[in-house]
């Protein structure tokens, strides 16, 4: 170990890593919620419920196949970059965020939905203004998961070319410096713990306060 | 008007129709209720009025316009509709679960706050303390009362109301009964009313549908009901304390006898003569205000002869023997036997104009079963 190899990963190598790592999650992380989110609305509509198992087996297949197979997977199709990282990680983000939005938008009281349909809301407000805001806290925690899991396999991309905090920890094998690989590793999980908390945080302001449990 | 033709419901699955062939005419502005045992049809009869259950045959007609003529948005924004899960919005305020259909309507911003606001005064909240709080900061039955408030938003003529009470304490309950029979005297809304107890039928309703089965088995005012009981069922459903039950349609005035004689207390040792001269058992003592403070009766006076202190006695014991001429039969008939007295006073306000006797009682509700 050597204080000049930490300091020049720490302050040389990080912050590019990190901004592509930033990247990798931020853009994954979008794609998967504008994905899963209309997905787990539309499979939690009473026409729809029936097809609701059938993909939430096929997205639990999807993550059951570990990270770097999907990687390796991937890699003859779509080659080298951020691309094709970006479409492995979207395996693994889909499955909590659908699951959790349409337990979300199950779990909302069918005495609220009959009263606000009684009262003459059409179904597309009651998705809007009633449905969705009620789901919106497990929806997100959805997202939390997705997330923290996005930022530790996404160090994987690395091993195609996508960059991120995966480089460092990767360089840091090949090249026998421990330094690498603890400033990439560490930096990952200080990433993985603030997006968790920071979410958490979101979770809770935006859960109504006739609802926050105290 | 509310009319139901021919309505029948059948449930896929199911050998027997949830409704049968029913046909009933609502009138306007008065509280129908629909009672019956669980599962007999009714809820599904008050929700096929909204359309939020399409009839499998048969047409229900508002004001003589097919509901299916209506979209089903724009009939339910005009319908009340209050069910026994309540289903406030538990991320909305009070004041915005009220909202909700006047903003369906569109209603500017300052007209629904007006009338948010009188709505939470109207219903017996605290406006300032209840507007802003959510759903789960209230109790039962004030979740209820914001539930009415909220089918009443619009003002909409016709109210549907699913077991409303049924979820909360007796106490809670004889209040909201009370107050929407206070209100209902002013808004005068169709109110269907469905619930499984007889009691509420009786107290609430104008008119009563008995449902069994999926039938009609009787319609009528509950006097009727109580008193011509149509078969098996309806005798059972209403229960062996018929009679008693039909006392709670009574008010004092109904039984009310004129006051015979009325006696200064100060004349108290020349009230068996005062009394004989006018022919009467009882009367009424009237204090140095002239206020009626008790009575005694010429068995009293039998009793005790010319001991005053005795009598004072008695009468003390009747000065609360008093009810007011909308006090129902029940509740004199307690009075009654709380004092250990055969007769009671009936004042109008402050001031005694009748009497009210067990015999009395006993004649008026005989005379109404013989009818």
């Amino acid at each position: 170990m050597s204080w000049e190899n930490f300091r020049f990963a720490l302050f040389e190598k990080a912050p590019e890593a990190l901004l592509e790592h930033s990247m990798l999650v931020g853009i994954t992380i979008t794609i998967a919620i504008l994905i899963s989110v209309p997905l787990g609305v539309f499979l939690s509509r009473p026409k729809f419920k029936k097809f609701g198992l059938v993909t939430l087996n096929i997205l639990n297949l999807l993550q059951a196949v570990p990270g770097i197979a999907v990687i390796a997977l991937t890699l003859p199709i779509l080659g080298l970059g951020m691309k094709p990282a970006i479409v492995a990680l979207l395996f693994q983000s889909l499955l909590p965020i659908v699951r959790n939005t349409i337990a979300g938008l199950l779990g909302v009281s069918s005495d609220v939905k009959e009263a606000a349909s009684g009262m003459g809301m059409s179904q597309g407000r009651i998705l809007f203004e009633v449905e969705i805001p009620l789901a919106i806290p497990i929806i997100l925690s959805g997202i939390r998961t997705a997330t923290v899991y996005v930022v530790s396999i996404g160090t994987l991309a690395a091993l195609i070319g996508a960059g991120g905090l995966g480089n460092l920890i990767m360089g840091g094998l090949a090249l026998f410096r421990p330094e690498y690989l603890l400033v990439g590793a560490g930096l990952g999980a200080l990433m993985a713990i603030f997006l968790d908390r920071m979410i958490n945080y979101l979770e809770y302001r935006i859960t109504p306060p006739g609802m926050r449990v105290e | 008007m509310i009319k139901l033709k021919e309505i029948t419901k059948q449930y896929s699955g199911q050998a027997m129709p949830a409704v049968d062939q029913l046909s009933l005419s609502i009138p306007k502005g008065e509280i129908c209720v629909l009672v019956g045992p669980s599962g007999c049809g009714k809820s599904t009869i008050l929700r096929m009025i909204n359309r939020m259950i399409e009839p499998t045959s048969g047409v229900v007609e508002i004001n003589g316009n097919d509901v299916t003529n209506t979209d089903t948005d724009q009939l339910r924004m005009g319908i009340g509709y209050v069910i026994q899960q309540i289903g406030l919005l538990p991320h909305r305020t009070i004041a915005e679960n009220i909202a909700i259909v006047p903003r369906l309507y569109k209603w500017p911003k300052e007209k629904i706050r007006k009338r948010v606001d009188e709505l939470i005064i109207m219903m017996g909240l605290d406006l300032e303390k209840t507007r802003g709080k959510y759903p789960s900061q209230l109790s039962g039955g004030q979740m209820q009362r914001v539930g009415v408030a909220r089918a009443m938003a619009v003002d909409p003529p016709i109210m549907l109301m699913d077991e409303p009470f049924g979820a909360v304490d007796p106490i809670a309950r004889t209040h909201l009964q009370d107050e929407l029979l206070r209100l209902q005297k002013e808004i005068k809304k169709t109110i269907v009313f469905v619930t499984h107890d007889i009691n509420e039928a009786i107290k609430m309703g104008d008119s009563i549908a008995i449902f069994n089965a999926g039938k009609l088995v009787q319609f009528g005012t509950p006097e009727e009901i109580l008193t011509y009981p149509i078969n098996e069922f309806v005798e059972n459903f209403i229960g062996r304390d018929r009679v008693v039950k039909k006392l709670n349609l009574y008010q004092a005035e109904d039984a009310m006898q004129p006051v015979g004689c009325m006696v200064p207390e100060s004349e108290l040792p020349n009230a068996a003569q005062i009394m004989m001269d006018a022919g009467v058992e009882v009367a009424f003592l009237l204090d140095e205000a002239g206020k009626a403070c008790g009575h005694i009766t010429s068995s009293d006076l039998n009793e005790f002869g010319m001991d005053m202190g005795g009598l004072k006695k008695r009468v003390l014991r009747t000065e609360k023997a008093f009810v007011q001429t909308t006090t129902p039969f029940p509740d004199a008939l307690s009075l009654l036997l709380e004092y250990d007295v055969d007769y009671l006073g009936i004042l109008k306000g402050e001031e005694l104009c009748g009497i009210i006797s067990f015999k009395g009682i006993r004649k008026h509700v005989y005379r109404k079963e013989g009818e």
